[in-house]
């Protein structure tokens, strides 16, 4: 039964990046241009127009937005992965935890190609590969399980509030300007900063810096904390979503 | 007799008529009861709304009761679904693949009948093009012949018995009739007394989401045809 549902999740991602492919003539290149775009847009704005940051601004803004990228297209796309797919749920039983499952692991992928490239726009500007890339793996693991408990539960719950769709994306730009993605926190009070600080975000943004750019480890107590707590959050996005699986299918259509 | 696989006792199915804060639930099956046994082809008649596709997802599970009891062997359950969770720019092969996994084929089986759905489909070449470029008739080969590869304890037939063009229409519905007649369980829904007859050997009458009748197939439509159409109840809480 578990086996079946890792074939299913890992055969919709391949069907839904495929079908992504042919729905452009660009098809790929958009997983790259379409990034690049948004990075040029806020490196315009903010570090030509308005001269924010200094020498380091420009790895800071991308890593930045690389690793929020990834996070905000998992919301934008699995969080209404469950809601789309209403005519699909019923129709057939299924774990609903899949389609979520599969956007996650789509979009994952396409941040994996964004982060390569990322690398060597940093190795050929003066930040080589050091030592401390091996933490790059929990970092990644621990956003990855962060990405998808926010996921889980956004999906969770659109299907019966799909107004929140309205307010979603206003919400994640403002959640992307208090967790240091174009700004840094530095200049914040070292008091006001500790609360933003509990942003499991700001954690994981902050490790990324560290280890691309200066080759610091990260702090692996905090790392550990937002770990925990994301484990936590995944666990009850998804019993969320089975504890609401029965009423999904009672939406009016 | 033989064993009874599935039994509903007074169930009843409530949805939400409106995405508003407060508004009516509408019971789509208020008091229904019925036994299914291994083996047997049972009938369900019934005026249009009276709740049949509705009793038909409960059954096959997709639908949770919100009242009475459902009992269920440990039996695998499908709706007859034709082009489920197809893409519309993915090949004709890899919705196969698709559409089988989410019907609950291992993807090792899916390769291993991909050869009899082509064959099936009659798709040719088709078969390897994206289907945005089929007509809905190829649409409707491809969901047949992938539906049909599957084989759940409980087959659960929503009217459709056959589909596509005349001749496969012919093909798809000799091989549906055989799947029925070959000892598999199955439900089916349907207005034409005619499939009923000569596909059940029991049947259930429902009106406005309450079982009426069940019994022989002759008594229990000629029955249903002798009533007249209840007014439907008002909405309830």
């Amino acid at each position: 039964m578990r086996l079946h549902l890792v074939e299913l999740i890992l055969f919709s991602t391949y069907a839904e990046l495929r079908a992504e492919r042919a729905r452009s003539y660009l098809g790929l290149l958009w997983w790259i241009v379409e990034p690049a775009m948004n990075m040029g847009v806020y490196y315009l704005v903010f570090a030509v127009i308005f001269r924010i940051g200094g020498q380091d601004y420009i790895p800071f803004l991308l890593i930045g937005l690389t690793l929020w990228q990834w996070f905000k297209s998992c919301i934008s796309h699995g969080g209404y992965s469950i809601w789309q797919q209403l005519p699909l749920i019923r129709q057939v039983k299924l774990p609903l935890q899949v389609f979520p499952s599969v956007q996650i692991l789509a979009d994952t992928v396409k941040f994996l190609c964004i982060l390569a490239i990322l690398l060597v726009a940093l190795w050929s500007t003066g930040y080589p590969p050091n030592v401390a890339y091996v933490a790059l793996l929990p970092v990644l693991l621990v956003e990855l399980i962060f990405v998808s408990a926010c996921t889980y539960v956004v999906a969770a719950v659109v299907p019966l509030v799909p107004d929140l769709r309205f307010v979603i994306e206003q919400v994640l730009q403002v959640i992307m300007f208090l967790s240091g993605i174009v700004f840094s926190l530095d200049g914040l009070p070292p008091a006001l900063r500790r609360w933003f600080e509990l942003n499991p975000i700001v954690e994981l943004v902050d490790a990324g810096r560290g280890i691309l750019m200066r080759g610091e480890w990260p702090d692996w107590f905090a790392l550990g904390r937002v770990g925990l707590i994301s484990l936590a959050l995944y666990v009850f996005g998804s019993l969320l979503i089975t504890r609401l699986t029965p009423r999904y299918v009672k939406l009016p259509t | 007799m033989s064993e009874t696989i599935i039994r509903l006792e007074n169930i009843g199915v409530a949805f939400n008529a409106q995405l508003r804060v407060g508004s009516p639930r509408f019971w789509a099956l208020e008091d229904v009861s019925l036994e299914l046994a291994r083996g047997e082809r049972l009938g369900v008649v019934g005026r249009n709304g009276s709740g049949k596709s509705t009793l038909l997802r409960t059954i096959a599970g997709i639908i949770t009761p919100d009242r009475g009891r459902l009992k269920r062997a440990p039996v695998s359950c499908q709706l007859l679904s034709l082009a489920l969770g197809f893409m519309p720019h993915l090949s004709g092969r890899d919705n196969a693949v698709l559409s089988g996994l989410m019907l609950g084929l291992r993807r090792r089986e899916i390769m291993q009948r991909l050869p009899a759905i082509l064959e099936f489909s009659e798709l040719g070449d088709f078969f390897d093009q994206p289907i945005s470029s089929y007509s809905t008739g190829m649409t409707m080969r491809l969901g047949f012949s992938v539906a049909m590869q599957v084989e759940p304890d409980v087959l659960l037939i929503d009217e459709v018995l056959s589909v596509g063009d005349a001749e496969f229409q012919q093909k798809s519905g000799d091989a549906l009739r055989e799947r029925i007649h070959s000892g598999t369980t199955v439900v089916f829904v349907s207005h034409g007394d005619a499939q009923i007859h000569k596909v059940c050997d029991r049947a259930v009458w429902i009106e406005q989401g309450r079982s009426m009748m069940q019994g022989p197939v002759d008594a229990v439509l000629a029955a249903y045809h002798a009533a007249p159409p209840i007014s439907p109840p008002p909405t309830g809480p």
